[in-house]
């Protein structure tokens, strides 16, 4: 027996178009996934007379208010999960970043033409402290945008405190290993929790160093060691010799924490206790057998 | 193809998404539509009135919109969620699209839904394009097209495009198919080749 959309149509040929209401045939449609090594399409020729529909728009007409509905469902079920909301907050973060250097950078060019006998090059001054800088013009452009700068990164410090508050809460012991922040970060490159989880370990250690990584494949260069969890302490204040071995233990560890958080979504304390004391090891000089 | 001079148009209600038009026609745009690139390349391509057309990699439905005003019925099957959500806008307006939220790699997950077609289009950044178009062929009559838009740096970034595109193409020969056409997209998309098989 061949199943579709509309009904069944039986070896010996036989139709058995079902109900023509929508509803109904959108419950059948949910699970309906023919075996392709047995399956024989439909032939548009048996539209009319087989399906019950008289006319091929008629047919056309049902069959698309069930895809659409279905597809709909969909859509909705895929925007109800949690990560997806903490992958748009990390690109807000990220475009923030970008957004603040370089009105910052230009605020700075402004600055300068009003100030002939400013250099900036060898003084050790932060972005807050150029922010204050440029506010102090008084009444001019540039103070009122330096005033707007600043508003925007007081912004951003709140959005980052956000991002690690809901990662903790939608991959508990992937944070709880590198922290809200550097998980929030990993979920966002791989495109979701579902996505991390099922990369292996090594493709986590690289994620955010691709360029690195593709140039070591097309070419001879050294494989990067690090992507974005270079960003955790760990990792960026190991010693040079053991950072790669830091590396790819907290990649290791990362990868199973993944798991853990996709699968059970609840923290497993054995689990970080002893992974942490795993990357203690590593990261004191400890050898790896 | 309906063609003004040397610009490819279609017919039916413009302002999809925010194409230009020409004369009442909508104009089709070989730097954003592959298949317009492959109509300006190739003469012969042609979309007839009573086809019926299974079309993986739907997208946001710009070509397929185009398609719906060919043809008698577009099958467009589209697996992201975002695209999907602009396609079923698309096939709000063009009452021949049936948009189908599934993976082209999983022809199970829609085969009931599609009929038999006169020819398949696929552009899909995925790996393995050629084996994705293979177990698809089910669903194409015998005497059908495949045209198949061969993203190569989705199936092999480190390859030479060359390479991937002769692969391809030994895969398809080796699957049954009659390679009728293929040729590069160049100038009008960079690095993608397009093979027009016909099934026996």
């Amino acid at each position: 027996m061949q199943r579709y959309w509309f009904g069944d149509i039986t070896d010996d040929g036989e139709c058995r178009p079902l109900s023509r209401d929508p509803e109904e045939l959108i419950e059948r449609c949910r699970s309906l996934e023919p075996d392709m090594k047995t399956f024989v399409p439909f032939s548009p020729e048996k539209v009319i007379g087989c399906s019950g529909y008289t006319t091929r728009e008629e047919y056309t007409g049902v069959l698309r208010k069930v895809c659409i509905s279905l597809a709909r469902e969909k859509i909705t079920e895929y925007y109800s999960a949690g990560d997806l909301e903490l992958i748009q907050m990390v690109r807000m973060l990220n475009e923030l970043d970008h957004v603040i250097n370089l009105l910052v950078e230009r605020g700075m060019e402004w600055y300068i033409v009003r100030n002939p006998d400013f250099s900036r090059k060898y003084k050790n001054m932060n972005q807050k402290k150029v922010i204050g800088m440029m506010r102090r013009q008084k009444r001019t452009g540039l103070s009122s945008i330096a005033a707007e700068i600043d508003a925007l990164s007081d912004k951003r410090t709140r959005l980052m405190k956000e991002i690690s508050a809901r990662a903790a809460d939608v991959a508990p012991n992937c944070s709880e290993i590198v922290g809200g922040l550097v998980a929030a970060r990993l979920i966002s490159s791989a495109g979701g929790l579902r996505e991390l989880a099922f990369l292996p370990a090594s493709a986590i250690q690289v994620t955010g160093a691709e360029s690195a990584l593709f140039t070591h494949l097309k070419g001879g260069t050294p494989s990067p060691k690090h992507g974005i969890i270079f960003q955790h302490r760990r990792v960026h204040n190991a010693d040079r010799a053991v950072r790669g071995k830091v590396a790819r233990v907290v990649a290791g560890k990362l990868g199973i924490a993944a798991r853990i958080d996709y699968f059970r979504g609840e923290v497993d304390p054995e689990f970080l206790e002893k992974a942490q004391e795993r990357i203690d090891f590593v990261f004191a000089g400890g050898e790896v057998e | 193809m309906i063609r003004i001079g040397n610009v490819i148009v279609s017919e039916g209600k413009g302002g999809v998404y925010g194409e230009k038009m020409l004369r009442g026609y909508r104009v089709w745009d070989p730097y954003r539509s592959k298949f317009a690139a492959l109509a300006k390349i190739n003469d012969e391509t042609d979309l007839e009135e009573g086809w019926d057309v299974l079309y993986l990699g739907a997208a946001n439905g710009t070509t397929v919109s185009h398609f719906a005003d060919y043809v008698r019925t577009v099958y467009a099957v589209e697996f992201a969620p975002r695209p999907m959500q602009d396609l079923i806008e698309v096939s709000e307006r063009r009452k021949n699209i049936v948009p189908i939220m599934a993976d082209a790699t999983r022809p199970g997950e829609y085969a009931a839904f599609v009929t038999e077609v006169d020819m398949i289009y696929q552009d899909v950044a995925q790996p393995d394009q050629a084996g994705i178009a293979i177990s698809n062929l089910p669903f194409l009559k015998s005497g059908g097209l495949l045209v198949l838009m061969l993203k190569t740096r989705s199936v092999d970034v480190c390859e030479t495009p060359e390479s991937v595109f002769e692969e391809s193409k030994a895969i398809l020969e080796s699957a049954g198919l009659k390679i009728d056409f293929s040729c590069w997209l160049k100038p009008y998309h960079k690095d993608h080749g397009c093979i027009v098989c016909r099934k026996p």
